[in-house]
C-alpha cells in the first residue's frame, strides 16, 4: 500500500505543475496584454510601465513563472490590484476559505448520509416502489440546476415560510454556532443534492451489478443468512467503485460551490473569485484557481487512500 | 443396499424470459446412493446445472420450479421454507462452482468466508473456527495454512484458490457433495490433483458426490454412475463401464468419439458432433437431438422419445435404441 | 431460428449454421426502441428545440420591449395581468416590464444554440484528439494527448471556464484583427472545458473495437489505415459516444446556464435564462415567485431531457443493465 500511495503522490505532482503553469499563463491569454486590461481606461504609458515592472512582466515568460512559483509555494498570491488595492491574496483567500469549506462539507456529510442509504434501499427493492421513487428523485435532483433549487429553497422557506435564515447570509462560528449553522442548511441542501443524485445512482447501480455476482451466489450455496450477504458482500463490495465517484464529483462540488455562495450571499471563495472577474483581478483570479485545483488534487489523494483501504487487490498488489 | 440419499422425480424448471420460457430441467427423475458418485454430462445449456440449483433451492428469477418431488434423507426439499434451506445448504449439501476467482468475495481474506460458514452452522467458539479453518486448509493440501488463512483470493492461484472453495464446502462434513465443474478453468496437471482430493476426501468423509461436467474423459476415473443430459432432458443412464463399453444413445456415442483416443492411429479428421444445441425456447418437434443425429429417421422427426429402462440400471431416450448396432 | 429482424448477412450466417453477429450498432437501435425512458427525454429535447427553433413565431412579442404597468401597479406583474396598452403577460412580466414567456422562448433558442455549439465543437476537438490518440497508441503522441487531457480534467468544469472568461473579459473579444462574439467566445470556452472528456471517451472505445476480430480480418484483407478507421470502427465506436454526448448536453446547458447567472454569459439586454434568475433574486420577497419559477422551470425540462434521453441511450446499449436477477 505505500507503494501505490508513493505513486500517486508522484504522479500528483507533475499534474499540479503543469497545471499551475496553465493558471500562470492565464492572465496572458487576455488580449492588450494584463496591464492594459487591470488598469482600463486609464492608459497613461507611465503608469502602465511601472505597473509591469511591479508585476515583474518585463522579464521573460519562464522566469516570470519561476518567481509566481516560487512565491506560491511560500503561500505568496501575489497582491490584489483591484479589489483590495494592497491586500494580499493569500490573506483574502484564508479569510474566506473556511466558508466555503463548511458548506462544501456538510453538503458531502448531508448529501452521503441519504445517498448510500437510499442507494441500497434501492437496489435491494429494485423495481419496487421505494426504488422507482428514489430514482425519480435522483434524476430531479441531478437535473435541477443548483442556483434554481437554492432560489425555491428561498422563496419556500424565506417567503412563505418567513424563517430568518431562509435569505441567506452569514453568521461566523465564533459568533454563534446554531446560528452558523442553521444558516448552513439550505446552501448545504441547493449544493448536496446533485452530489447526492449522483453518489445515489451509483450506488444503486454498484449494487445490482455485485448482487449479480458469482460470489454472492457462493455465499448463498453455502447458507450465509441474507443479512449478512447484503453487509459483507453486497455493499462492501458495492462501495469500491461508490468512493471513486464521490471523488470524481468533488470538483463538481467546488464549482458549484461557487454557484451557492452567489445565491445565498456567503463570504467565501466562490464569491470572490466572481468579484475578481468582474474587477478583472487576475492575481486574486490566479490564486483563487489555485487553491482549488491543490484541495481537488488532495482530495483525490484521500479518495486513492480510502479506495485502498476498501479494495484488498490495491493494497496488496498482484500476489501469485 | 445402500439407501437413497437424493432422488428427484419428475422435475420440470423453467425459466420465463423476455424471449420465451425455456424449459431448462423437462421432467427429469434420477437418484444417488450414500457414498456414490453420479456423473452428470452435458454441454452447456444441457440443463445440468439448472438440475443441481434446483436441488439447492438457488433457482431465482426468472425461474421457477414448476413440478416434482426433491427427496433427500427421505424429506422433500421443495416443501421446505427459505430459512430451512439456508440450514442446509453448505451444511447437509454443499455446491462448488467453477471459475474460482470470481466466486471467492475479492474483499474477504479466504480464512473470513471459510470461518463464515462454520459461524453460521455451528456453534463454535472464534478460536475453534480458527484452528478449524486452518485443519480445513491442510487437508485440502494448501501449503503454509495458518499464512494462507489470511491471504485474499486474489493471493491464490487458480488451483488453490479450487482447493478453498472445496474446503469451504466439505467445512461440515455435508452428507452430499455437489460439484459444477469444478476443474473447466484449470491446467489438466491442476484437474488431475483436484480429482484426487475429491477422490480422497469422498472416502474420508462418506460422502455422496455428483459431479456436472462436460467432459466425459474426467467421469471415467471418479464415477460409479453417469446420467447424459442434452437439452433439457435426461437422455442415457448407465453404470461407467456399461456407458463406456456399450453407449445406447447416439449422442453418447457422439461424445465419446470425440474424445481422442491415443491409441487409435491419427488418421482423417477431428470427429465432432455436427450442428449445434438447439435454442432451448424453440425444441425441435419429435427427439430433441434429431437434427444432429446420423441415425435419425422418419419416426424421430415426428415423436418425442422418452426415457425407458433398457436394463436394470441401464436407460436411454431414443426410439432406434435397438436397432443401431456398433 | 429466422427471425424477421435480421440482416442479409445475418440470414446468410444462419444458413450457414452460425449464430448471427448482431453488431453494436444494431444491438443499441433494437433496444433503443423498447426503451421508454429515452422516448420520454427523446420528446422534451424535441419540444424545446422546436420551441428555441420557431421562438420567433411563438412569441407573444418582442422579448426586449417594455411595457409599463397599469397605475397603481409595478413591474413585475404576475402572470395573466395586463400592461397600460393592454399587452396580456401570460407568464407575467419582469422588473422591466418585459413578458417573461417571450424572454423564455428567447432564453431557449439561446441556450440551445449555445450548448449545440459547444457540444459540436468540443466534439469535433475531442473526438479527433481520442481517435488520434488510440489509434497511435503507445506513441508519444497519444502519451502526449492523455496528459494533456488528465491536465485539463484536473480542473473542475466550472472553475476553469470561469477562469477562462476571466482571462478573456466579458463582451467581445478581441484577438488582433479578429472579433469574437461574446456568444462565440463562450462557446469556445465550454468546448474547451468538455473536450477532454470526448477525447478521453473516444480513445476508450477507439481501442477497443481495435481489438474486435473484424478489424484484425480487415487488415488482413488488406485495407488500408484510414479506411479502417473510418468505415468499421467509426461507426461501432459511435453509440457510446452519442451517449455521452447526450449527457455532455446536459451538462452544458448546466454550465452554461450557471454562468449566466452569475453574469458571465451573455449579456442584457438580450434574454438569457440565467440571466432572469439572477435578476428574480431581488424580487423573490415581494412575491414574485413567477420571475424566477418559470426560467429555472425551462432550464430544469431541457436537463432533464437529455439525461433521459442519455440515460436511456445508455441502457440500451448495456441490456445487461435493463434486465437484473432479483434476489
Amino acid at each position: 500500500m505505500g507503494t501505490y500511495i508513493l505513486k500517486r503522490l508522484l504522479l500528483a505532482v507533475p499534474t499540479l505543475v503543469v497545471a499551475s503553469m496553465v493558471i500562470f499563463l492565464l492572465i496572458h491569454i487576455a488580449p492588450g496584454g494584463p496591464v492594459r486590461v487591470m488598469l482600463g481606461p486609464m492608459q497613461d504609458e507611465v503608469l502602465v510601465a511601472k505597473l509591469r515592472h511591479q508585476l515583474g512582466l518585463d522579464l521573460p515568460l519562464y522566469q516570470q513563472y519561476l518567481r509566481w512559483a516560487g512565491k506560491a509555494l511560500h503561500g505568496d498570491l501575489g497582491i490584489s490590484v483591484t479589489i483590495q488595492r494592497g491586500a494580499s491574496v493569500m490573506s483574502l483567500i484564508v479569510q474566506r476559505l473556511s466558508v466555503t469549506l463548511e458548506v462544501a462539507f456538510l453538503s458531502i456529510v448531508v448529501a452521503l448520509l441519504i445517498a448510500v442509504s437510499t442507494g441500497i434501499l434501492s437496489a435491494l427493492r429494485q423495481n419496487r416502489l421505494p426504488d422507482h421513487i428514489a430514482r425519480v428523485i435522483a434524476l430531479l435532483g441531478v437535473s435541477i440546476p443548483n442556483f434554481f433549487l437554492g432560489i425555491m429553497l428561498i422563496l419556500l422557506f424565506g417567503v412563505y415560510f418567513l424563517k430568518p435564515w431562509g435569505a441567506g447570509g452569514f453568521v461566523p462560528l465564533r459568533e454563534s454556532i446554531g446560528g452558523n449553522l442553521i444558516r448552513m442548511l439550505l446552501p448545504a441542501i441547493a449544493l448536496g443534492t446533485a452530489y447526492s443524485a449522483i453518489v445515489m445512482r451509483m450506488m444503486r447501480s454498484a449494487m445490482l451489478d455485485v448482487m449479480g455476482q458469482d460470489y454472492v451466489r457462493t455465499a448463498r450455496a453455502m447458507g450465509i443468512g441474507w443479512a449478512s450477504i447484503v453487509r459483507k458482500d453486497i455493499i462492501k463490495n458495492a462501495l469500491i467503485p461508490v468512493v471513486t465517484v464521490m471523488g470524481n464529483a468533488i470538483g463538481y462540488l467546488l464549482g458549484g460551490s461557487i454557484v451557492t455562495e452567489t445565491v445565498f450571499r456567503l463570504p467565501g471563495v466562490g464569491n470572490l473569485i466572481i468579484t475578481g472577474v468582474f474587477r478583472r483581478d487576475f492575481p486574486v483570479i490566479q490564486g483563487i484557481v489555485l487553491t482549488i485545483v491543490v484541495v481537488r488534487i488532495v482530495v483525490n489523494l484521500i479518495v486513492d487512500l480510502l479506495y485502498s483501504y476498501l479494495d484488498p487487490r490495491i493494497r496488496y498488489g498482484r500476489g501469485e | 443396499m445402500s439407501a437413497m440419499l437424493l432422488q428427484i422425480n419428475d422435475l420440470i424448471t423453467r425459466f420465463y424470459t423476455e424471449d420465451g420460457v425455456v424449459n431448462a430441467v423437462d421432467d427429469n427423475s434420477l437418484y444417488l446412493n450414500e457414498r456414490e458418485t453420479l456423473g452428470i454430462v452435458g454441454e452447456s445449456g444441457s440443463g445440468k446445472t439448472v438440475t443441481a440449483l434446483s436441488v439447492m433451492g438457488l433457482i431465482e428469477n426468472p425461474g421457477r420450479i414448476e413440478h416434482g418431488k426433491i427427496l433427500f434423507k427421505g424429506q422433500d426439499l421443495l416443501g421446505k421454507s427459505e430459512k430451512q434451506m439456508q440450514e442446509i445448504r453448505g451444511k447437509d449439501i454443499a455446491m462448488v462452482f467453477q471459475d474460482s476467482l470470481s466466486s471467492l468475495n475479492p474483499t474477504l481474506t479466504v480464512g473470513e468466508q471459510i470461518g463464515r460458514v462454520l459461524r453460521f452452522h455451528t456453534k463454535l467458539s472464534s478460536k475453534r473456527i480458527r484452528h478449524r479453518v486452518v485443519e480445513l486448509l491442510k487437508q485440502v493440501g494448501i501449503p503454509e495454512p495458518e499464512k494462507r488463512a489470511t491471504n485474499y483470493p486474489h493471493e491464490f492461484s487458480g488451483g488453490m484458490r479450487q482447493r478453498a472453495l472445496i474446503a469451504m464446502a466439505i467445512s461440515c462434513n455435508p452428507a452430499l457433495l455437489i460439484l459444477d465443474e469444478p476443474t473447466t478453468a484449470l491446467d489438466v496437471t491442476i484437474e488431475a490433483q483436484i480429482f484426487e482430493l475429491v477422490n480422497r476426501l469422498k472416502k474420508e468423509f462418506g460422502m455422496g458426490t455428483i459431479l456436472i461436467t462436460h467432459d466425459l474423459a474426467v467421469v471415467a476415473n471418479s464415477c460409479n454412475r453417469v446420467i447424459i443430459m442434452y437439452a433439457g432432458r435426461i437422455v442415457e443412464e448407465a453404470l461407467v463401464d456399461s456407458l463406456y463399453e456399450r453407449p445406447l444413445h447416439p449422442y453418447t456415442r457422439g461424445l465419446l468419439n470425440s474424445i481422442l483416443r491415443l491409441e487409435e492411429e491419427t488418421q482423417g479428421t477431428l470427429f465432432s458432433i455436427p450442428g449445434e444445441v438447439p435454442d432451448l425456447i424453440d425444441l425441435p418437434d419429435g427427439c430433441n437431438f434429431s437434427p444432429r443425429c446420423r441415425y435419425a429417421n422418419e419416426r424421430c422427426w415426428q415423436l418425442d422419445p422418452q426415457l425407458e429402462e433398457i436394463a436394470p440400471g441401464r436407460r436411454a431416450a431414443c426410439l432406434r435404441v435397438n436397432d443401431i448396432d456398433e | 431460428m429466422i427471425d424477421a429482424a435480421m440482416n442479409k448477412d445475418q440470414l446468410e450466417e444462419t444458413k450457414l449454421g452460425m449464430r448471427p453477429h448482431r453488431g453494436l450498432l444494431e444491438e443499441f437501435w433494437h433496444n433503443f426502441k423498447r426503451n421508454k425512458l429515452s422516448l420520454v427525454g427523446g420528446v422534451i429535447v424535441v419540444l424545446f428545440f422546436i420551441l428555441g427553433f420557431l421562438a420567433p413565431l411563438l412569441t407573444p412579442c418582442n422579448p426586449v420591449k417594455q411595457f409599463d404597468a397599469l397605475r397603481g401597479e409595478h413591474n413585475p406583474l404576475p402572470p395573466l395581468s395586463r400592461s397600460k396598452e393592454g399587452h396580456l403577460f401570460l407568464l407575467g412580466s419582469d422588473k422591466f416590464g418585459r413578458d417573461i414567456l417571450a424572454r423564455a422562448l428567447y432564453g431557449t433558442r439561446t441556450l440551445l444554440e449555445l450548448a449545440v455549439g459547444a457540444i459540436a465543437i468540443a466534439f469535433v476537438l475531442g473526438v479527433f484528439m481520442g481517435a488520434v490518440a488510440g489509434y497511435t497508441k503507445g506513441s508519444w503522441l497519444d502519451e502526449l494527448i492523455m496528459r494533456a487531457v488528465d491536465i485539463m480534467l484536473s480542473f473542475p468544469t466550472l472553475v476553469l471556464a470561469i477562469a477562462l472568461l476571466g482571462a478573456f473579459g466579458i463582451g467581445k473579444t478581441h484577438i488582433g484583427p479578429i472579433v469574437l462574439s461574446n456568444m462565440v467566445k463562450i462557446m469556445v470556452v465550454i468546448a474547451i472545458t468538455y473536450s477532454p472528456r470526448f477525447a478521453r471517451l473516444m480513445r476508450g472505445v477507439v481501442l477497443q473495437e481495435m481489438t474486435e476480430d473484424y478489424v484484425a480480418a480487415s487488415k488482413v484483407a488488406g485495407a488500408s489505415g484510414g479506411r479502417i478507421i473510418t468505415r468499421e470502427v467509426f461507426v461501432n465506436t459511435m453509440p457510446p459516444i452519442m451517449v455521452q454526448a447526450s449527457l455532455m448536453m446536459a451538462t452544458t446547458v448546466l454550465t452554461s446556464s450557471s454562468l449566466s447567472f452569475l453574469g458571465l454569459g451573455l449579456q442584457p439586454p438580450r434574454p438569457s435564462l440565467g440571466i432572469m434568475l439572477n435578476e428574480a433574486r431581488d424580487f423573490l420577497f415581494l412575491g414574485a415567485w413567477w420571475y424566477a419559477i418559470v426560467p429555472g422551470v425551462f432550464i430544469s425540462l431541457v436537463i432533464l431531457g437529455f439525461n433521459l434521453l442519455g440515460d436511456g441511450l445508455r441502457d440500451s446499449l448495456d441490456p445487461r443493465q435493463a434486465r437484473r436477477v432479483q434476489r
